[in-house]
Order: C-alpha cells, then sequence, then structure tokens
C-alpha cells in the first residue's frame, strides 16, 4: 500500500482523469489524498476525501482566441494558481508524506513541491498544448511562455538547472497515443496510456431520443460559455433543415436556444458516456475529454477549435482521418451542415474514427496510469 | 513586371481567397485591423494566407516565416497593416 498525492486544478477536463486515477489507485488498495480548491474538489469527491484546501482563482478572460487566449492562461490563470496552490501543496506534502505526487502537468506548484521535497512524482499530461511541443513554430511564444515558467520556479525558490515542472522526470503519463500524436518519439518514461472516461451521473430525457434518425451531440465545452451562444445559434440553424433525417443534442448556456427549432433537443448538460453509445457524430470545440471518448465510440468528429490546445487536438484529429475542422468564429450554418453531412455521410470519417478509438480505448487507460504509478514507488525506496 | 502596393483591401481579398470566406470583403478590413482580435484567424488560416500571398506575391513572400519570428506581443498585436507592409518590403526586395 502506497500513499499518492494528487495535485490538479479545478478544470474538467483535468481533474476528471485524475479522479479515474484515484479510482483506479484506491481499487488496487492504496491511499490517495488531493491538494486543490475545496470548493470544487468536495462536490467532485465526497466527503470522505482526503483534501489539503488551497486557495483558488476563477479563470474569467475567457471570451479570447488565439495567443492572446493563451497568454491570458498562463499570465491570468496558471501563474497566480500556481502561486496560491505552493502553501497548501507543501501542507499536504508535510501533513500527508505521499510515497508519490501525482501533477497535473499545468498545477505547477505540485512539480516544484515534490521537487522541494525530494518526492518521486508523476505528471499527468490531459491536454495536447505541450507534449508534442506545438509551440515550436512560434519560437519565440515557446519562449515567452518557458520564461513564465522559469520565472514562477524561481520566485519558489527551485533554480536547478534542469528542472522542468510540466515533465517529470520519472514519469509522464499522457492520456492520447500515436493514433494522434503522430510517430514523434517519446522517452521511456512517458506512458501514452489513451482515454480514462470517468462515468458521471447526470439527467437526460433518454424517451426524447428518436431511435429513425442519426443523433448528433453539439457541445462546445465547459469553458467556453461566453462565446458558445452565438455558436449554439448558428449549430442550431445548421440542424433545423435536416429534420426528416437528424436529431442534434446542442448543450447550450441556459437561454441561449429558448426557441430550438423541433430537431434539436437544447439541454445545460449531459451524460456524456451514457449518451455516446446512441450517437453518430459529434460536433465539438475539440476538448480532449470529448474527443477521446467520442473516438472511443467510433464516432466522427466536426471541431471547431477555440483556443488554447483545442487547435492542436483538431489538428490531430484532421491527420488521423476522424473528422473535419471548421472555424469556430465564422462557419456559417450551410458550412457546419455541409460539415457535418460529409462526417455523416462518408464511411471513411467513421473509419478513422474507429481506429484512432481502438488505439485509444486499447492503451489501458486508467489501469495502465495506475499499474505505472505504482511502479514508481520501489524505485523510490 | 512591376508590382503594384498591396492595399488592406487586397489584403481582404487574398483573406476572403485564402479562407473561402466572402464575408472578408465587407468587413470593413483596414490596416489597423487585428488578424486575431478583431477577425479571429487561427493558425491555420495563417498557413492559408501565406500560401495565397506567395502565390499572388512571389515567392520572397514567407508570411508563417514572419509570424514565426514575432514575440508574443506581436503576434497579438499582428495587424492587416503589418502583412501588407510585409508584402510590398518583399515585393521591393527588402523583407525586413
Amino acid at each position: 500500500m502506497s500513499r499518492y498525492l494528487i495535485v490538479t486544478l479545478p478544470l474538467t477536463g483535468h481533474a476528471h482523469r485524475a479522479v479515474a486515477i484515484a479510482d483506479e489507485l484506491t481499487a488496487r488498495g492504496h491511499e490517495v489524498a488531493w491538494c486543490g480548491p475545496e470548493s470544487y474538489f468536495r462536490p467532485l469527491l465526497g466527503p470522505d476525501a482526503t483534501v489539503f484546501p488551497t486557495g483558488t482563482r476563477l479563470f474569467r478572460d475567457q471570451a479570447r482566441h488565439g495567443i492572446a487566449a493563451l497568454k491570458s492562461l498562463w499570465q491570468q490563470y496558471l501563474i497566480p494558481m500556481g502561486r496560491f496552490m505552493l502553501p497548501a501543496a507543501d501542507r499536504a506534502v508535510l501533513g500527508y508524506r505521499p510515497d508519490i505526487v501525482v501533477v497535473d502537468q499545468h498545477a505547477l506548484a505540485g512539480a516544484v513541491t515534490a521537487h522541494r521535497h525530494g518526492l518521486p512524482w508523476a505528471t499527468l499530461v490531459t491536454g495536447a498544448m505541450e507534449l508534442t511541443r506545438p509551440l515550436m513554430a512560434l519560437p519565440l511564444v515557446d519562449a515567452w511562455v518557458r520564461a513564465q515558467v522559469a520565472s514562477f520556479c524561481q520566485a519558489a525558490g527551485v533554480t536547478d538547472a534542469g528542472f522542468e515542472p510540466l515533465f517529470s522526470p520519472y514519469l509522464v503519463v499522457a492520456f492520447t497515443t500515436r493514433a494522434l500524436t503522430g510517430e514523434q518519439p517519446f522517452p521511456g518514461h512517458y506512458a501514452l496510456v489513451g482515454a480514462a472516461p470517468l462515468a458521471r451521473p447526470g439527467d437526460f430525457a433518454w424517451d426524447l431520443l428518436d431511435p429513425a434518425r442519426r443523433k448528433v451531440l453539439i457541445t462546445v465545452g465547459t469553458m467556453a460559455d461566453g462565446l458558445a451562444g452565438d455558436f449554439c445559434q448558428r449549430a442550431a440553424a445548421a440542424v433545423a433543415p435536416l429534420a426528416g433525417s437528424v436529431q442534434a443534442i446542442i448543450v447550450a448556456p441556459s437561454g441561449v436556444l429558448a426557441d430550438p427549432p423541433g430537431n434539436v433537443l437544447a439541454v445545460p448538460s449531459v451524460p456524456m458516456l451514457a449518451l455516446l453509445p446512441w450517437l453518430d457524430a459529434v460536433i465539438s470545440h475539440g476538448g480532449m475529454n470529448t474527443v477521446s471518448e467520442a473516438l472511443v465510440h467510433s464516432l466522427p468528429l466536426v471541431l471547431a477549435p477555440i483556443r488554447h490546445d483545442q487547435p492542436v487536438v483538431a489538428a490531430q484529429v484532421v491527420r488521423a482521418g476522424a473528422g473535419i475542422r471548421v472555424p469556430f468564429s465564422r462557419v456559417s450554418p450551410g458550412q457546419l451542415r455541409e460539415a457535418l453531412l460529409r462526417a455523416l455521410d462518408d464511411p471513411r470519417y467513421r473509419r478513422a474514427a474507429e481506429q484512432a478509438g481502438g488505439s485509444l480505448a486499447a492503451a489501458g487507460g486508467a489501469p495502465a496510469a495506475a499499474a505505472r504509478l505504482e511502479s514508481l514507488v520501489p524505485a523510490a525506496r | 513586371m512591376t508590382a503594384e502596393q498591396m492595399t488592406a483591401d487586397d489584403f481582404a481579398a487574398a483573406l476572403a481567397a485564402a479562407t473561402g470566406d466572402e464575408s472578408m470583403l465587407t468587413a470593413g478590413i483596414t490596416a489597423a485591423t487585428l488578424l486575431e482580435g478583431d477577425l479571429c484567424l487561427d493558425s491555420l488560416d495563417l498557413a492559408a494566407l501565406g500560401a495565397l500571398l506567395r502565390d499572388r506575391y512571389g515567392a520572397a513572400v514567407d508570411l508563417p516565416g514572419y509570424v514565426a519570428g514575432l514575440e508574443i506581443d506581436g503576434i497579438i498585436g499582428l495587424t492587416a497593416g503589418e502583412v501588407t507592409d510585409y508584402v510590398n518590403r518583399c515585393q521591393a526586395g527588402r523583407p525586413r
């Protein structure tokens, strides 16, 4: 039995993967404690979980695209969040005495704290922003990000050359496979474990699903509410003329689709894993969670990436042949409909989705990640 | 061949052709229009625009190379006017 401390961020895509791994570690007889904002993690983890609470910081500045969004993500959220979390991460390590620290790639405080205490630590890569170094195409932007990270480490008192908080030297667990990353080689301590889906409870009006029509889920994620409304309206207009053959489930902020077309179910959220088996395609902003879960269910994708790692994910899906990319901010209903019909009607997209999804499902997921985490312990003693 | 100076209107036409989005022609693009902040162009759009500019204005025009040389705030603040200036400099044989 070993003790694992998980340091992660209060963001769905990050936290849910960590929960999947924690469940697996617990099932194998290990103990798990958490370090993160209690207001987010307590409801997610339940009353019995050990949570070392941190301060939190809302990520408000979301209505931006591209490099501006990347800059604000680092400057307004990841770096300040790292600073808020440092004292709590320290308390957690001292109070809990973990054998291993499991750190979300963007929860910088966890990496710095584990390093300071000389503990072995693992990186969880839940998105596509760093793993294949997509920013290398913009070297000065890449250098800016590295400089932000370096000055955070310096302010935290860690100045060791070669210390890289985004990538553990012990173990890097990435929720993807080469079906998406391409053939780029990774070091041996990188474990590409594919999808690690986490079933969450949620209501859905199952009786409203029409078995006679093809069904499309349209969701642009949990972080894009400011931008989502306009897209949802264009998406509703895109599917409205397909009423005879297509039914759409649109995850929309409340009030955005007050009077949707007859073939559109507008809902505030969906029980994703329960719904996916009933679907024929997914239109999404390209969050890693949604994309990998859709692929595991062999669903072709239409992706309208907004920012952060979403353009990278979209490019990976397009390269794999499993989907079509459209411009989020200006795709017209007609263009979106055309892309959707291609994804639905051309069997090559589904076959490629099946292939990529098969790779993601076969890579082992949370059990494989847990096994790799277990193998870190003997090396530590 | 004496190339004409590229204008903001020419930029809008090139962008419309590169993205297939005719609304760029009537979007009121001026020299001060921001590629990212105003037009929401992403890396794919820039690549398409770069290929089109090269075809239209000559092999010396390397927009991806130009953008890759910019600092983070330079990319965030990149305007249509900077792109047309760059293209015009390339045509005059002095890209930098």
